[in-house]
């Protein structure tokens, strides 16, 4: 249980610092809802065209809020030095990993906290608690690797560079599948459609399950020397 | 009980060799003041000392146990200090120490009385980022010893304390072996037993800045047993609290 | 904990005779499979002659995979067992298996054109879009070499990335059954047999072997190119040292 109780000092440290410093969560409110206004002007959105763009605004935004969390979870700390006082404890590296993707993914959902809502308004997105659920599924995977990565590229010359590169090739198996569930959700199909329509919720489990093990394996050779 | 053995440490960046080949051994309970220029490798030294890097070459020993093994376990008997503070800016100084003492498995009321140990039990409410430079190192350094460590590891502890902070050090130090990097000879002829001078990251012959009959000052001590402290006591009573 | 790498054990003339050896057997190799996928290999009666990409296509895109699995295995032997053997083939695969990878992409672009009136504007097809990807991810693998501190942790970084990228590869290969695309079917798996006459698979299997010899051979060449390197930073690194033990009069 010393995992657990670790990963969750962490995470609730990152959530107090941020709601202190109120730095990463109004700038990702911002880019949020800015995002949302420039897609209706550039796509021209209306009525009929918003709900069906939907899907594929929701997960751009999504991915390029969560490149700007990510890589900022780790530079703050790198700058303090924080992350290797860390690592200097019995805590262990992957808990404490652990705990940072924890952090990142409630900053996740609390953006996405925003987003929906605002594509309910803006651009008429038929927001069901299937797409919300979907949202949350794809969320966590894609959190625990885009952390892993971060924590990766804090650690290189050009992270700001490096991040994108690393993240989003892997990123693309999530967005293709939750796309696809997200559309499905958006048509009306909630959780009782588990016929093929249903494969894509178990496809985003099944990621989820796969990179959360996989992360979790490889952040102590990530973090640690 | 030895708690430092290095054989033929080395360290490089790239192909660069930037400490070594260097042996190094400290009994338990003695203080070493680790001296040099900028540049010399003092705080290359203090990382591989503390684990917080692994060596290019050579054998470490920490405690009794080889440092690239079990480093969990040994980072509970370690305290370091380094260059970065290593603490949380938007947190007060109480609940940065709260959540290190969390992460060493330790209950959260051991922070208080950490903190009245540097004298910053007046300002434990005070965020990080609006204590002095000095109240910041004293924090840093009650942190490395939350943990009652039985080595500890500082580069430049005294950097920005004041004299009262320094006098704290001798406080912190007791019952421990200590390895410290400082510029200030003073200090370290009044706080550690022995010196060690680096050039260029290997040892230069006149640790203390003037010829010394006996020869380099890291050969083990002839004869094994604790080293009498200053304050009488002997190394291995390690002092609580 | 001794990490200095030894030096070249093969005497330096043997090592390079071998190597051309089997670099003109590659060489041999690639225009006998040149022969039969113009002149062995029928023409396909749907296709036309455009097809004839199919076979380099698919065996390039074999190579690459295959040199992603070394990377694999290469970067999990460095992160277990600290093998610099592993290290150092892993990044040879990856260099190599880029270059498959760019291949298999490009001979993919041209054979879809004419096939689909393919504009890549306006289909997305699972299968570029994921071996785009993968071309991405080892990309990103040789950028983190070059990016991170040099020596053990640009060792240790890119290896995660050789290991987690590999997840990328089944899904390459999934991709045709998981999502409704425009790639053709699987022909050679197919659950009845081979849906292909015989002499094109035999033309596959000639150019695939080919190919695979050429991958291994340039894997090979430049695997010895970084060992040599390595060798070259020990003996820097060495002499240093030994100018440092030399006695100064303590």
């Amino acid at each position: 249980m010393r995992f657990a109780g670790v990963m969750l000092a962490v995470a609730a440290k990152d959530l107090r610092c941020e709601l202190r410093g109120k730095e990463l969560l109004p700038a990702l409110t911002q880019f949020v809802v800015l995002s949302l206004v420039i897609a209706g002007f550039a796509f021209d959105l209306d009525a009929s065209s918003g709900p069906r763009l939907s899907p594929g605004i929701l997960w751009l935004v999504l991915v390029f809020a969560g490149l700007l969390a990510f890589g900022r979870t780790f530079a703050a700390e790198r700058d303090v030095g924080s992350l290797e006082a860390m690592l200097l404890t019995p805590a262990g590296a992957p808990a404490i990993f652990a705990g940072k993707a924890l952090g990142a993914t409630v900053l996740l959902v609390a953006c996405e906290a925003v987003l929906l809502p605002a594509m309910a308004v803006f651009l008429a997105s038929p927001i069901s608690p299937a797409v919300v659920a979907t949202v949350l599924l794809a969320t966590v995977g894609m959190a625990w690797l885009g952390c892993l990565f971060a924590a990766l590229a804090a650690q290189t010359r050009a992270r700001e560079l490096l991040l994108p590169v690393l993240a989003l090739p892997l990123w693309i198996p999530f967005v293709v599948v939750g796309s696809r569930a997200v559309q499905v959700a958006m048509s009306g199909g909630g959780f009782g459609a588990w016929a093929p329509a249903g494969q894509p919720y178990a496809v985003l489990l099944d990621f989820d399950i796969l990179f959360l093990v996989v992360s979790s394996l490889a952040a102590r050779f990530v973090l640690d020397d | 009980m030895i708690a430092v053995r290095a054989r033929g440490l080395v360290q490089r960046f790239g192909d660069r060799v930037v400490l070594g080949p260097l042996d190094l051994e400290l009994a338990a309970g003695e203080r070493l003041a680790v001296l040099g220029d900028n540049g010399a490798g003092k705080t290359t030294l203090l990382r591989l000392l503390a684990t917080a890097a692994r060596p290019a070459a050579g054998r470490l020993e920490l405690l009794g146990v080889e440092a690239t093994r079990e480093r969990e376990r040994l980072r509970a008997r370690l305290g370091y200090v380094g260059h970065q503070l290593g603490l949380y800016p938007a947190l007060t100084a109480l609940e940065n120490l709260e959540f290190f003492a969390r992460l060493h498995g330790l209950g959260r009321e051991r922070a208080r009385p950490a903190l009245e140990t540097v004298g910053l039990g007046g300002v434990a409410h005070r965020r990080l980022e609006q204590l002095s430079r000095g109240q910041q190192q004293r924090l840093a350094l009650a942190r490395s010893v939350l943990h009652d460590p039985e080595l500890l590891v500082l580069d430049e502890p005294d950097a920005s304390l004041d004299a009262e902070g320094r006098d704290l050090l001798g406080a912190l130090f007791e019952g421990r072996s200590v390895v410290m990097a400082t510029h200030d000879l003073a200090l370290a002829r009044g706080l550690c037993h022995r010196a060690l001078r680096l050039r260029a990251g290997r040892e230069a012959g006149d640790p203390w800045g003037a010829p010394r009959a006996g020869g380099p000052s890291v050969r083990p001590r002839e004869g094994a047993g604790p080293v009498p402290l200053p304050n009488g006591r002997a190394a291995g009573a390690r002092a609580l609290g | 904990m001794a990490e200095v790498p030894p030096g070249p054990t093969d005497p330096e003339g043997a090592e390079n005779r071998r190597l051309t050896a089997l670099a003109g057997v590659a060489v041999a190799a690639m225009l006998v499979a040149g022969w039969a996928i113009f002149v062995y290999a029928p023409q396909d009666a749907l296709q036309g002659p455009v097809q004839r990409i199919f076979y380099l296509h698919v065996a390039s895109a074999v190579a690459a995979f295959g040199c992603f699995a070394v990377v694999l295995l290469g970067s999990l032997a460095f992160l277990w067992r600290g093998s610099l053997v592993g290290d150092r083939l892993g990044r040879a695969a990856a260099h190599v298996g880029l270059v498959f990878t760019t291949v298999t992409f490009l001979m993919g672009v041209v054979w879809a054109k004419p096939i689909w009136n393919w504009d890549p504007t306006r289909t997305w097809d699972a299968r570029l879009t994921s071996t785009a990807a993968l071309w991405v991810i080892y990309a990103g693998y040789l950028l983190v070499r070059r990016l991170a501190p040099p020596g053990r942790t640009a060792m240790r970084l890119a290896a995660v990335v050789g290991v987690i990228g590999f997840v990328d590869v089944p899904v390459v290969y999934f991709s045709v059954e998981w999502w409704r695309t425009l790639h053709p079917g699987p022909v050679l798996t197919a659950p009845g047999g081979p849906a292909m006459p015989a002499p094109m698979v035999v033309a596959y299997l000639v150019t695939q072997a080919a190919v695979g010899l050429l991958c291994g051979v340039l894997v090979a060449i430049h695997y010895r190119v970084q060992a040599r390197r390595d060798a070259a930073l020990a003996r820097a690194v060495a002499g240093q040292l030994e100018l440092a033990s030399a006695p100064e009069g303590r």
